[in-house]
């Protein structure tokens, strides 16, 4: 509508305004133009100025009308214009790229397919679109999806691709169509773009060389009706048997208010399920999904929520994951400074645990050392590991109630690089002789427990024991770690009914960048006592557990006799400040699925015995297919990061495939590591399926094209035609005859006559 | 000692002496609190001085059916020949067992004694049996390397220098009760008292050997108790 009126007061449509030059081509020379204007101006000033009667503000506004009527008709005497460059009709040739993938099946233009709309326009049948392309344009067609292929016409397309990927279908049709005058591209897509190549090199290629790329958006921006689940972050791989909790991203339209149940499943077994509320605006949610996994091996884990009547698109309501379940065996020692109840309770809590081995280290008396659970005869033999090698054996150190004098300063030096380098995990228990009151303060191991120590308390000998009262708070009421039952509000409930504990540490302030789980009121401090928070050091995990009798957790008359609380507790703890300890090779991948064909980054990072990063070693991964084929694939120094290697692949065939990564120096085998991706249909299509508007006019933008909607395209010939790439002519355009000169004239002559009359002028 | 001052102690150990019902009472006391609580007291001077314990220096006496039984994993009783548990304290006393204290049964003799307190704790844990401890046991390695189980005698024998036995219980004897998971719940010294060697053996004539092997095993008891 708008463009109409503009159309009819400027005599040309915005576009040629947009793309043409301005210039004059006055058949009388300047100087006579100049004269003439001086003339005008002189005879629509000087009646008014003469005339007495008037006011001087009379004289200046019918005189500046005056003045402005005159102008616009010097304006015409120069005869301005247009130079606009068009094409040559049929000596060019225009490329058009037509979207061939599945999520062009969706429903949602004007009640059709999207297809439906490439049907119409561009099919065999032809249409005015279509007709009035081919008069000014040699037309050639280009199919995409993962790939991309010259097509005869727009006819047999099964829109069955199983990516989008617009940056690999334009650079190929701009390489195709190289060697011949080249008038502009269209792209007829949804945009929903997932493909592999970078989209900004080939627009950088397209403005290089002046091509413009108009596109078509075909398809809702929001769809009415819709649930989607977009995104997860697993983690990469687990022990057997953990608590695992994964955050998903679900969007809405048309949901607002509802209550919708996400299950966990994995080999067609429900291992979980949670309500979600769906927000009343069209906000993303998170929310938080607890399961176990139990299952040894690399396992798909599919999250998904029941379609609603009326949804559009199905395909986007689940989503799947794939996550190492390891049956790997990790060491923890524990390191007790006094005989203590924790000790008996937290051993009996994991001695049923086959994945986390606690070894514990309990000094009976000053020199003398019990050892518990060691696997070896002369292990700890010598008390408190001395060197790195020795405590770098362990994935995991629970310092118990032991004060900071006890070490020697290279042994606490030893524990932050057991976190910072070796990526270890450390939990600081409470006790008389830890934190501060253990004389910790200052020393290499204050740097990394995500609490502070307060200044000013030392070896403590005041007797400070308060009674906490412990509750979640509210990270910690959706962690891993402090999920007591099978849904967040019965865990919270449990959290509650549990009998307060003791602490005789002031552990009140976190670090920055730290989180608390658990918090609690104690007599005497101001602030509420730090119960459990933890941060990330260096490579590793460091939490703090400032109370000194979880295994009331256990004991208390308040807590049934065959209550699981303490021993899910401490399972749940000791695992995850493991979880993602590696050793001197890991291996990660860029995806953990993909899509057939597409291309997979290994990463491993490498480290010497001391946990150093290491840049000379030889590192190869030998990549399985499920087939039983195997190929041995070399790893490069990456340069980027120091003891990090890069590797890339692309699956040859659709399912698991596992990359064993080994890691040599000087034939001696540092380390081996294995990941997993699985390729395969992953239905990305139908992830982000809406149409990408911002996307297609950035493309049309940064590319001197402009973006269309099946609304809009029936200009879409006109305006390809206005185009400086391929064999143009130079065409003028006159303006001198543009309505909206005449109105404007005819409007000031009025607007003066108006103004006389007003004044009780003749 | 109440669960507010325990709390306001927050100590890491409790020397806790089982305060059950039985068929002694009268002019010489409860048969509960035979040698307490000088024994008690006593032993806790040895403990501390011996190990790393932070432990509660005065006496610890509670009832079997006290719900705060359940704050101390480490329970001491004596005497259990007398012993005569009411069904809320057999119920105690299961429930604290069975959630992971642990019990250290002395001080009774002969066969009658025993069949007195294995009636008693058939009751209480009716599922298990009663086992004896070998001499490898870990217990007796806990903190000491303990080779023999002595019979260390009461007062009177001991400083009187008379036969070390009571009754017809000639020989001591270490015994045990686990769990369905192999864990020691109850350790029981039959025909031996520990808790009159630690009473007294400020006594200079009470000898050392036996005074000397009490401490030694109250030491393990303790250290492998707190850590099993």
């Amino acid at each position: 509508m708008l463009e109409r009126l503009f159309s009819f007061l400027f005599k040309y449509r915005p576009i040629v305004f947009e793309r043409g030059e301005l210039g004059f081509a006055s058949p009388w020379p300047a100087w006579l133009l100049a004269a003439v204007a001086l003339a005008l101006l002189a005879l629509a000033v000087v009646p008014y100025l003469r005339t007495r009667r008037l006011e001087w503000r009379d004289q200046v506004v019918l005189a500046s009308l005056r003045a402005a009527a005159f102008a616009i008709l010097v304006l015409c005497l120069a005869r301005p214009l247009l130079v606009v460059a068009t094409v040559v009709p049929q000596q060019n040739f225009l490329g058009i790229l037509v979207d061939d993938s599945r999520s062009m099946r969706i429903v949602d233009h004007a009640g059709s397919p999207r297809s439906e709309f490439v049907s119409e326009h561009f099919g065999p049948d032809g249409s005015p679109l279509l007709s009035a392309l081919a008069e000014r344009f040699k037309l050639r067609f280009f199919r995409f999806s993962e790939s991309s292929q010259r097509v005869s016409d727009a006819s047999d397309f099964g829109f069955a691709g199983r990516r989008t990927d617009l940056g690999g279908a334009i650079a190929a049709a701009q390489r195709e169509l190289a060697a011949v005058p080249l008038a502009g591209l269209v792209l007829v897509s949804d945009g929903a773009e997932n493909g592999e190549s970078v989209l900004t090199e080939s627009l950088l290629q397209l403005q290089a060389s002046g091509v413009p790329l108009h596109t078509v958006g075909i398809g809702q921006e929001r769809f009415a009706k819709d649930i989607a689940i977009r995104r997860a972050n697993p983690p990469r791989a687990v022990l057997r048997g953990s608590s695992v909790t994964v955050d998903l991203t679900i969007t809405h339209s048309g949901f607002g208010g509802k209550t919708v149940q996400v299950v966990v499943e994995s080999d067609g077994r429900i291992l979980s399920t949670r309500d979600v509320d769906l927000p009343r605006s069209q906000e993303a949610t998170t929310a938080r999904i607890h399961f176990t996994a139990d299952e040894t091996g690399p396992r798909l884990f599919r999250f998904r929520i029941a379609p609603e009547e009326g949804e559009l698109v199905a395909e986007n309501n689940s989503l799947e994951t794939l996550i190492d379940v390891q049956d790997a065996r990790r060491k923890i020692l524990y390191f007790e400074g006094e005989p203590r109840w924790e000790v008996k309770f937290l051993r009996r809590a994991l001695a049923e645990d086959e994945n986390v081995r606690v070894v514990v280290l309990q000094r009976t008396a000053d020199d003398k050392f019990y050892r518990l659970d060691v696997e070896e005869p002369d292990e700890l033999a010598g008390g408190f590991p001395a060197t790195r090698e020795e405590l770098f054996r362990y994935d995991g150190l629970i310092l118990g109630s032991v004060e900071a004098s006890f070490f020697t300063h290279d042994q606490l030096n030893m524990i932050a690089d057991f976190v910072g380098r070796r990526g270890g995990g450390l939990l600081a228990l409470g006790g008389r002789r830890a934190f501060a009151e253990g004389g910790y303060g200052g020393t290499p191991v204050a740097d990394v427990l995500p609490v502070v120590l307060p200044a000013g308390v030392r070896r403590d000998t005041s007797g400070f024991v308060s009674e906490v009262k412990v509750g979640l708070t509210p990270f910690g009421r959706t962690h891993a770690v402090t999920q007591l039952a099978a849904d967040e509000r019965a865990s919270e409930d449990r959290w509650n009914d549990l009998p307060p504990l003791t602490t005789v540490n002031r552990v009140t302030e976190l670090k920055p960048g730290a989180s608390t789980l658990l918090a609690g009121d104690a007599q005497g401090l101001s602030e509420p006592a730090v119960v459990l928070a933890y941060q990330r050091y260096g490579r590793g995990r460091a939490m703090a557990l400032p109370v000194q009798d979880t295994w009331l957790w256990q004991m208390h008359a308040d807590i049934p006799v065959e209550d699981q609380t303490h021993e899910t507790l401490w399972r749940q703890l000791l695992r995850w400040l493991v979880s993602g300890v590696t050793n001197h090779v890991s291996v990660t991948t860029s995806a953990d699925r993909v899509e057939s064909g597409t291309t997979v980054t290994l990463t491993a990072e490498v480290s010497d015995s001391g946990f150093l990063a290491l840049n000379g070693a030889q590192v190869s991964a030998t990549v399985s297919a499920p087939s039983g084929a195997e190929r041995d694939i070399p790893m490069e120094w990456s340069v980027e990061r120091d003891g990090q290697y890069r590797a890339t692949f692309v699956p040859a065939e659709d399912g698991l495939h596992r990359m064993t990564v080994r890691a040599e120096q000087r034939g001696t085998l540092l380390g081996s590591d294995v990941a997993y991706v699985q390729s395969g249909d992953l239905n990305s299509e139908f992830i982000d399926a809406e149409m990408n508007a911002s996307l297609l006019r950035r493309i049309a933008d940064e590319t001197g094209g402009k973006f269309y909607t099946p609304g809009t395209v029936a200009s879409l010939p006109e305006d390809v035609s206005f185009t400086e790439s391929g064999t143009v002519v130079h065409e003028q355009r006159d303006l001198w005859d543009m309505p909206i000169l005449f109105i404007a004239l005819l409007g000031l002559v009025g607007a003066e006559w108006a103004y006389r009359r007003t004044r009780g002028l003749p | 000692m109440s669960q507010i001052a325990a709390v306001r102690a927050g100590r890491a150990f409790y020397f806790t002496r089982a305060q059950y019902s039985g068929y002694q009472s009268g002019r010489f006391g409860d048969s509960w609190a035979v040698d307490f609580p000088k024994a008690d007291r006593q032993f806790l001077v040895g403990l501390r001085h011996l190990t790393k314990i932070d432990a509660y220096e005065l006496e610890n006496p509670i009832r079997l059916d006290d719900p705060a039984l359940r704050q101390y994993p480490f329970l001491y009783a004596l005497e259990v020949g007398y012993m005569g548990l009411s069904a809320p304290e057999v119920a105690g006393l299961r429930d604290y067992l069975l959630a992971g204290g642990f019990l250290v049964i002395d001080d009774f003799w002969g066969t009658r004694q025993w069949e007195n307190f294995e009636t008693e704790i058939r009751r209480v844990l009716p599922e298990y049996d009663i086992v004896d401890l070998s001499q490898d046991h870990p217990l007796l390695h806990a903190f000491y390397d303990i080779d023999e189980i002595l019979q260390v005698p009461g007062r009177g024998r001991g400083v009187g220098g008379r036969p070390t036995w009571e009754r017809d219980g000639y020989l001591p004897a270490l015994r045990g009760i686990v769990d369905a998971r192999g864990r020691l719940m109850v350790v029981i010294n039959w025909n031996t008292d520990l808790g009159d060697a630690w009473e007294w053996a400020d006594d200079p004539w009470y000898p050392l050997q036996f005074s000397n092997f009490a401490y030694q095993l109250g030491v393990n008891m303790i250290v492998y108790g707190m850590s099993h």
